[in-house]
């Protein structure tokens, strides 16, 4: 028999019982579906991180926190829901431990060799904003001090806060243009805004002015906070803290700094963040950052297409019922085709590719459907919660991946079919003849 | 002397192992000459079918030689078996054995794929074959939808479809009234005379007579 003959064969074979085949495949169909989706959106999601972060910037730019601090964040996990042990305290451990940052802290990270700068970061909060030109209406608003000039960030009008200037400056989101009561854009730059900060221990209200120097597109950088440079950000700080003791006063949880020009490359980077892990601290760079938001995604991504791949093992234990029951029906015609003298490997063969073609039409319902099911998110989530993202795509196929996922659903399919086959290859042509 | 097409010498089979094994056949021997039309008859269990299995290459037998053209078979790959049984025999069995699902001409045309035929020729072989039963008007009926003789009759020509030397057939009138029988003895007497070896297990003494040869079967033996 000719591998055409072989494959035609295979193929209407398959099609002889109908709602037997449909079952299978659509077994076939959840498990490649799920994972061409779950690949997909970390595709789209990862590929939106990549695309956001290159245009980031920040060379050379570090976030340092005490390592005690980032161990409490990455590895106390269970220790919140009560699990933890028991440990003993140790006056020594808490007295080495360094909890925030102090003056001297910041000199001594200062000196390591290839830090150009380094400054403690200051959390700032306001409770409100208004425009002092428009109808003054408040709005709450999410600040931060801009940590670093390295970082860039997309304008749609004006410049990011200059951090040298010593006047107050806040760079806003476009979500706010409207709200404060200008135009556009360009209308908003360089208009008065008022800030108000509230004191943490009378917890009286005071308003601060602040310039807008202009007005940022959507980004993920700092998830949509309006960024203050910091001769605003010490303003607001001294007027929230007035009262405190000076040691509250200057309590900083996180610095941050930036290395010199010739400090860029990776070994460089790492040889600055062995010496901070030496003094205590932990140190991430942008990428890093990447990094924990990817791992987490992917995570994530992975655990959806373990599930998926579940189901194709379900999957490939349909196709081994269904091609049981096929030779079981065809006993007698394979012990026909077997005595009219077709060989062994071919009839394992017929078998071994019905079992890569259920693969196959799984697969291929998967891929069709996956494509319409990735237009309709895409649509859904543009108009809903990706709609400040613009130019984020949720779902993304990577023609490799598909192709991957096609042949390894194939091959899933084939050593499903194996065992079939082999049974159908050694079927005795005599006794099957005779099987009633 | 004519030429021999099979020869069997000393055929023994046993089947099954130890308490349950039975020896179906006890010591045969016999040769089949080329053209020749031979009935093989005896009482039900007496062994026929075991025969004709063995001449056919469908089965192997427990001690003995048969040899298809003058080549021992015991010492040909399985490969090769099928080779002969694919090009050299055609086969007729008591129940049929179609596709009932498919088309007449498909079922016709199994042998032709099975020995990969071109496409072009398979139908225009399994045609003529068909027109040699008369029913090439029925090529593209379901083979379910025949009666009886009719299947009896693709059957036929599935068995001649790629031109054998040798024609085995296993009480093909079994399942016949006498009527629709005679059409199928007629067809494989004509397909004798066309110069087609036969071999027929018949318990259908007029069929029998009809061969040039009748072999009797008792107990695994050969009668005199
Ligand atoms: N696979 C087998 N295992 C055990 N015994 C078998 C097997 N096949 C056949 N036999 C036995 O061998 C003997 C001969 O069987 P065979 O089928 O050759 O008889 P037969 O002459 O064709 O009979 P019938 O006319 O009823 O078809 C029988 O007694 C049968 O029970
Ligand atoms: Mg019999």
């Amino acid at each position: 028999m000719k591998i055409i003959d072989v494959i035609s064969t295979a193929n209407s074979n398959l099609l002889r019982n109908k709602s037997r085949f449909i079952l299978t495949i659509l077994a076939v169909f959840i498990g490649a579906f799920t994972i061409i989706m779950t690949t997909g959106i970390n595709t789209g999601v990862n590929g939106y991180i990549d695309k956001q972060m290159a245009s980031v910037g920040g060379e050379g730019y570090l976030e340092i926190m005490p390592a005690s601090t980032m161990e409490n964040l990455g590895g106390g996990g269970l220790d919140i829901m009560g699990d933890g042990d028991v440990k003993e305290y140790s006056s020594e451990k808490a007295a080495t431990e360094i909890e925030f940052f102090t003056q001297k802290d910041i000199d001594k990270i200062r000196e390591i060799a290839g830090v150009e700068s380094a400054k403690a970061y200051q959390m700032t909060s306001a409770e409100y904003i208004y425009s002092v030109t428009g109808e003054a209406k408040k709005f709450e608003i999410q600040i931060g001090e801009m940590p670093s000039d390295s970082l860039n960030v997309d304008m749609a009008a004006g410049r990011m806060v200059d951090l040298n200037n010593g006047k107050a400056e806040i760079a806003i989101t476009d979500k706010f243009i409207e709200p404060l009561g200008f135009k556009d854009a360009e209308n908003a730059v360089n208009k008065e805004v008022k800030l108000a900060v509230k004191n943490q221990m009378t917890g009286q209200t005071t308003e601060v002015g602040a310039t807008i120097s202009g007005v940022m597109n959507p980004n993920v950088v700092g998830f949509g906070r309006a960024w203050i440079n910091d001769a605003a950000g010490n303003e607001l700080h001294d007027i929230a803290t007035a009262g405190l003791p000076d040691e509250i006063k200057n309590q900083s949880y996180f610095a941050v700094a930036q290395l010199t020009d010739d400090y860029l490359t990776d070994e460089k980077v790492t040889e600055v963040k062995d010496k901070l892990k030496d003094m205590g601290y932990s140190a991430m760079t942008i990428e890093d950052e990447i990094g924990m938001m990817k791992s987490f995604f992917d995570a994530v991504t992975m655990v959806l297409t373990i599930f998926g791949g579940i189901a194709l093992i379900a999957a490939s234990i349909g196709i081994v019922n269904t091609l049981f029951m096929a030779v079981q029906e065809r006993t007698r015609e394979i012990g026909l085709m077997k005595a009219m003298g077709l060989g062994k490997g071919k009839i394992r063969l017929m078998f071994s590719l019905e079992a890569v073609a259920l693969g196959f039409w799984g697969v291929v319902l998967g891929v069709v459907l996956a494509f319409v099911a990735k237009e309709v998110a895409n649509h859904l989530a543009a108009e809903t919660f990706l709609k400040a993202l613009p130019g984020f795509v949720l779902v993304k196929f990577d023609i490799i991946t598909l192709i991957v996922i096609c042949l390894i659903v194939m091959a899933i399919a084939f050593l499903a079919g194996t065992l079939p086959a082999r049974r159908a290859s050694k079927l005795d042509p005599i006794e099957a003849l005779r099987y009633e | 002397m004519a030429d021999i097409v099979i020869s069997a010498k000393g055929i023994h089979k046993t089947y099954g192992k130890r308490s349950t094994s039975y020896e179906a056949l006890r010591g045969i021997d016999f040769d089949v000459e080329k053209g020749e039309s031979v009935a093989i008859i005896g009482k039900s269990g007496s062994g026929k079918s075991t025969l004709m299995h063995l001449l056919a290459l469908l089965d192997k037998s427990t001690k003995g030689v048969i040899k298809i053209n003058g080549t021992d078979a015991t010492k040909l790959k399985s490969r090769q078996l099928n080779k002969i049984r694919c090009l050299k025999f055609g086969f007729v069995f008591q129940q049929f054995f179609m596709n009932p699902r498919d088309s007449v001409l498909n079922n016709v045309m199994l042998p032709l794929k099975i020995a990969g035929v071109r496409k072009s020729q398979r139908k225009r072989r399994a045609m003529k074959a068909l027109k040699i039963v008369e029913l090439d008007d029925k090529a593209k009926n379901k083979a379910n939808d025949l009666s009886g003789g009719q299947k009896q009759r693709v059957c036929i020509a599935r068995a001649l479809v790629n031109s054998p030397s040798v024609i085995f057939a296993d009480e093909p009138t079994g399942n016949l009234d006498s009527a629709t029988g005679k059409k199928i003895e007629d067809l494989l007497i004509k397909l004798n005379e066309a110069g087609i070896t036969l071999i027929v297990v018949t318990h259908d003494e007029d069929l029998a007579r009809r061969c040039s040869r009748q072999i009797h079967i008792k107990d695994g033996r050969i009668e005199k």
